[in-house]
């Protein structure tokens, strides 16, 4: 066993007792990054990292600060100041930020140790961990490159699961930490939209950016939030009342809560070993203390998420994308006028996929389409969110399969638009939609891979909804999963 | 057929706050290139709009001054188009919800009054500086997301000289409120003219044309003349005028082409997702507009009240809000108000014209002018001594008082001293009483001539002349 | 809604400064001709024109306005470090016109 197996919380306590070092952890994760092959990274700060580790460990590891010294990574897609940052497309190769995104300065402020940048969708656009300028990302559970680990967050999702760190940023537009959280086995959580500020991430899409992140515990994920949850003036969506702590008592946990399961994402789902675990799941929750039931959506609406998702993602994002034009960062491409330098720019820096998104999201938003395109997709977001939020009138949980199967295959999926849309794989964009918290578990093993839960509660109740992830932690015994500590779960 | 010009005006305000729009980027119009920027203002990936609370307050003022409601939320919205001044790529402005609308100003053209209604004002950022040379352009950042208000005017403006008129008001309101410079020819108030004709009676709008780049009054007025002109030329001969937009020469006088308008653009606007609904406070407008500083019409009454000067003179004073500023501050150290308009209209303003000077520039403090105003009144000196001593305060800026003691520069009031001066004279002249009381007034200005002589011009020459004519008349 | 064509595509992407292949641009329409199917059936949702469109996803409004004060900006150099083509202290195009 390598201390960097462990958990945050575990690795803290290690680091206090002074059974390890910093540097010694550094080192371990540099190593695994280096002799990683899964594509999960765009840089690795190899020498700031060790520069970092060797000052920490001239002081002792403080006891309140349990990110002192933690090895960490961060997708690319937040802006660091003095590495490069390309958030895995051509148009920014070569970009070196001027500034820090807050979350990244919040996370340097307690001495975490940012070891390296990791790989995205391009601009964060996508949900396979395929579309990057790096190419394909892989999942660490077959080694022999067969298997995606899912995105955007692919290379973040990897690195922890993997056991190369154990906590990695990433972002969550409509699922992008949540579900490659479940092909991964790991935890994957996001806030209510606001907790945590989005300043530095590059914007995809703001009304449903979430700052997110994977991590191998439920106790870890809060303390990330404790950590990361701060009022920010840089951001003006950045909650601004008081925050109550997020950090729990696990020996006083309430179970007398009720969970509500989407009756009809329980069954779009034909997978019958993902729905065995996950009828045992929710026994066992009976069994402690939880009311289970059914609850509705109508089904026109959740087969509405995705088309709704994609109009409104893609309409912000072209806009949020309008400022990479090669002229003030980025590579320079030559004209003989300023609109051949932008199109040069911009032809060569985003891949088809992304160029069809933009295409799609600005016929969204042309004045003759925009109240039958953009604003009823807005108006199907708000549809679904007045129902969800009539269901969490009575419950305090939605519970369900994080996603419909473990991780697929490489040239099984493909970003493709196609009208073959499962609910059970789009239907997380509620929490976006909504900016509920959200939260996937790992939960059993397929075929050697690992799927995962989901939980959902209403704006501003992190608490509780750590509260019963602990206890499911619990059920499935998954805590620490990674591939260098198999399990079985449930 | 008589043709009626049909004119709207856009025209774009550059607030003078001392951060952006949505940045805290410090403004300075002349600082070097690219040195006032922040990482927002050359859209950098990861960077938030954060609305700045003076431009707000600004927008209100205006708002209020041009009597209309004002929204108690603001929403911003996206303007998305690619241009080179355009780092984002879409500009932050207020599409659907303006913080004013409905609103209107009164122009008075050839003492008839006429209402002119304002559609709406609305708050936006600044594009970056485009410098152009022969086969390349440079671009200065210092520019982009400086706050901006734009007043929008409903079709009703008729002429040149009622648009000129309308957008001397809007300046003065604009630098009376102290939201802007104002000035035209430096680009802080800029105006497009949308402009169409239509023969008299006819109440549909005929096509519009464009006029872009007017950078001052005159140009505003001459522009239009000239294509009402053009477009009824055009009519007459039975063309059509095109939709286009066109630009003012300034050498030929008169609008030349700039490029045909094929469609109207679509700027696929949306509402900003990184800026939240923000709620006014009633208390919030109540104090924008009660702290607004005056504005003409007040100012004038006050001036005209208070310091009782005649009209022509108090128009001169608030031509420029920075004159009545500056005389407002002198008159709080002297009583004597008429005297210190004379001297500011004849000596302030003859050497701000003369040495180019802005006012702004004129760094005398206002104590000293007022200072000065009353030795020139007391007569202590003569106007000449008050030139070189205003000379000499303004290279320095050092009290007259101080300047005439150590100049020596001061007249002889003391009735013994002069008695003295003219006795000796007639001492030497016996024969001046006799020649003053036959009728030769001549003899008065001998002796007053030579008392100055002797004293170098330093005499009180109203004390003089009273002792001259009690010791003639011995 | 417009109707979408090819043409209708290449001038929107040129319109966004770039342009794709031909064979890109069959995908694109294929994708087209998918999304609009679902827009139809969003279209058919009860009470769909009962609610207004949503930007944020709660209430979010606030109050708050950031005072005017000046912060120091960036160095000229930083600000121009990522630009590639730079004279003068200014970015540098070719000749911008009209």
């Amino acid at each position: 066993m390598n201390y960097l197996d462990l958990n945050i919380e575990e690795i803290h306590l290690a680091l206090v007792e002074k059974k390890v070092t910093c540097l010694e952890l550094v080192k371990e994760a540099l190593k695994r990054a280096k002799e990683d092959t899964n594509n999960d990274f765009e840089i690795i700060l190899e020498e700031e990292a060790i520069q970092k580790a060797v000052e920490l460990d001239k002081k002792d590891c403080p006891k309140d600060n349990i990110f002192y010294g933690i090895p960490y990574c961060a997708k690319d897609n937040f802006s660091t100041k003095g590495y490069e940052t390309t958030a895995s497309s051509n148009i920014l190769n070569g970009y070196v930020p001027l500034f820090d995104a807050t979350v990244i300065k919040l996370l340097n402020e307690k001495n975490a140790i940012l070891i390296a940048k990791t790989t995205l969708d391009e601009l964060a656009m996508g949900g396979t961990g395929t579309s990057g300028h790096k190419g394909i990302t892989f999942n660490p559970y077959k080694n022999d490159h067969t298997t995606l680990i899912g995105g955007s967050s692919c290379g973040s999702c990897a690195a922890v699961a993997a056991s190369i760190v154990p906590f990695a940023l990433g972002s969550d537009t409509g699922d992008s930490v949540r579900k490659p959280a479940s092909y991964g086995g790991l935890v994957g959580f996001k806030p209510t939209w606001g907790l945590i500020s989005r300043f530095g991430l590059f914007p995809f899409a703001p009304s449903l950016d979430h700052v997110a992140y994977f991590t191998r515990s439920v106790k870890d994920a809060s303390y990330a939030l404790d950590l990361l949850s701060v009022h920010d003036d840089n951001d003006y969506t950045s909650y601004r009342k008081e925050r109550n702590s997020v950090l729990f008592d696990e020996n006083n946990i309430s179970t007398s809560k009720k969970v509500g399961i989407l009756k009809e994402v329980y069954d779009s789902i034909d997978d019958e070993t993902l729905k065995t675990s996950f009828d045992k799941l929710v026994n066992k929750l009976k069994e402690v203390g939880y009311t289970v039931d059914f609850v509705s959506i109508d089904k026109k609406l959740l087969s509405s998420i995705y088309p709704a998702y994609i109009v409104i993602s893609s309409a912000e994002a072209t806009s949020n994308n309008a400022n990479l034009d090669g002229i003030k960062f980025g590579p320079y491409y030559d004209g003989k006028t300023y609109q051949e330098v932008m199109i040069n720019a911009r032809t060569n820096g985003f891949s088809s996929l992304i160029k069809r998104r933009f295409v799609l999201g600005s016929y969204a938003l042309m004045k003759e389409n925009q109240e039958e395109v953009f604003k009823r997709a807005q108006k199907v977001r708000h549809l679904i969110v007045n129902r969800t939020n009539e269901i969490f009138n009575d419950y305090d949980f939605i519970i369900g399969l994080a996603a419909p199967s473990v991780a697929k295959k490489v040239g099984e999926v493909s970003e493709q638009l196609s009208d073959k849309y499962l609910i059970a794989d789009n239907y997380l964009a509620i929490g976006n939609f909504g900016g509920f918290p959200s939260i996937t578990l790992p939960l059993g093993f397929k075929d050697g891979l690992p799927f995962g839960v989901n939980l959902t509660s209403k704006p501003y109740s992190e608490k509780q909804l750590f509260e019963i992830s602990y206890k499911i932690e619990e059920i499935t015994g998954l805590r620490n999963l990674s591939v260098n500590n198999k399990k079985e779960g449930l | 057929m008589n043709f009626e010009a049909v004119i709207g005006l856009e025209i774009h305000v550059e607030m003078k706050t001392k951060s952006k729009m949505f940045s805290s980027a410090p403004i300075d119009f002349k600082a070097e290139p690219n040195t006032l920027i922040a990482p927002l203002d050359m859209a950098f990936p990861g960077t938030m709009p954060i609305v700045n609370k003076e431009a707000v307050r600004n927008a209100i003022r205006v708002a209020n001054a041009l009597h209309m409601e004002i929204d108690h939320e603001l929403w911003f919205d996206r303007k998305n188009y690619f241009y080179s001044d355009l780092p984002k790529g879409y500009q932050i402005t207020q599409q659907d919800r303006p913080i004013g609308k409905e609103g209107y100003l009164e122009i008075e053209v050839d003492g008839i009054k006429k209402r002119c209604d304002i559609e709406r004002i609305h708050m936006e950022e600044d594009t970056c500086m485009q410098h152009h040379f022969s086969s390349y352009s440079l671009l200065d950042y210092n520019r982009a997301g400086i706050p901006l208000i734009e007043i929008v005017s409903k079709p009703v403006l008729r002429s040149g000289v009622e648009a000129r008129k309308y957008v001397e008001k809007i300046r003065e309101i604009v630098t009376f409120a102290n939201v802007s410079d104002g000035k035209m020819e430096e680009g802080s108030l800029r105006c497009d003219v949308n402009i169409s004709i239509r023969p008299y009676g006819v109440d549909t709008f005929g096509t519009k044309v464009e006029i872009k780049n007017l950078n001052s009054l005159a140009h505003i007025e001459k522009a239009i003349d000239f294509e009402t002109k053009r477009q009824s030329e055009l009519l007459l001969l039975g063309k059509k005028v095109q939709q286009e937009t066109r630009r003012f020469d300034e050498a030929k006088k008169e609008t030349v082409l700039m490029r045909v308008k094929t469609e109207a653009a679509d700027y696929k606007y949306f509402t900003e997702p990184n800026i939240p609904p923000i709620k006014i406070s009633d208390e919030f407008i109540n104090n924008a507009i009660e702290t607004c500083p005056e504005l003409y019409d007040q100012k004038f009454e006050r001036f005209m009240k208070n310091y009782a000067l005649n009209v022509t003179d108090a128009q001169i004073l608030l031509s420029n809000v920075d004159y009545a500023n500056y005389y407002d501050k002198c008159a709080l150290f002297t009583t004597n108000y008429q005297n210190l308009a004379n001297f500011f209209i004849s000596s302030i303003l003859g050497y701000l014209n003369k040495n180019v000077v802005d006012i702004k520039d004129f760094n005398v403090e206002p104590k000293f002018v007022a200072e000065l105003v009353d030795l020139l009144k007391s007569k202590e000196i003569n106007s000449t001594q008050g030139a070189d001593i205003f000379n000499k305060m303004v290279k320095e800026n050092k009290s007259p008082l101080k300047i005439k003691e150590e100049t020596g520069a001061t007249l002889i009031s003391d009735e013994v001293k002069i008695r003295e001066l003219v006795l000796e004279v007639i001492k030497l002249n016996p024969t001046l009483p006799s020649d003053f009381k036959a009728g030769k007034t001549r003899a008065q200005g001998f002796v007053m001539g030579q008392i100055m002589r002797k004293t170098g011009g330093k005499i009180n020459p109203a004390i003089a002349n009273k002792i001259i004519v009690e010791e003639l008349n011995k | 809604m417009k109707e979408v064509n090819k043409e209708v595509l290449k001038d929107a992407s040129l319109r966004l400064m770039f342009t794709m292949e031909e064979s890109e641009y069959d995908l694109l329409l294929d994708e087209f001709h998918t999304i609009q199917t679902q827009l139809g059936l969003m279209s058919k949702i009860e009470g769909i024109d009962d609610v207004t469109p949503m930007t944020f996803p709660f209430d979010v409004s606030i109050d708050y306005l950031r005072e005017d004060e000046a912060k120091t900006p960036l160095n000229k150099e930083d600000a121009l470090k990522n630009a590639k083509n730079v004279k003068d202290g200014q970015i540098k195009l070719p000749k911008v016109v009209g």
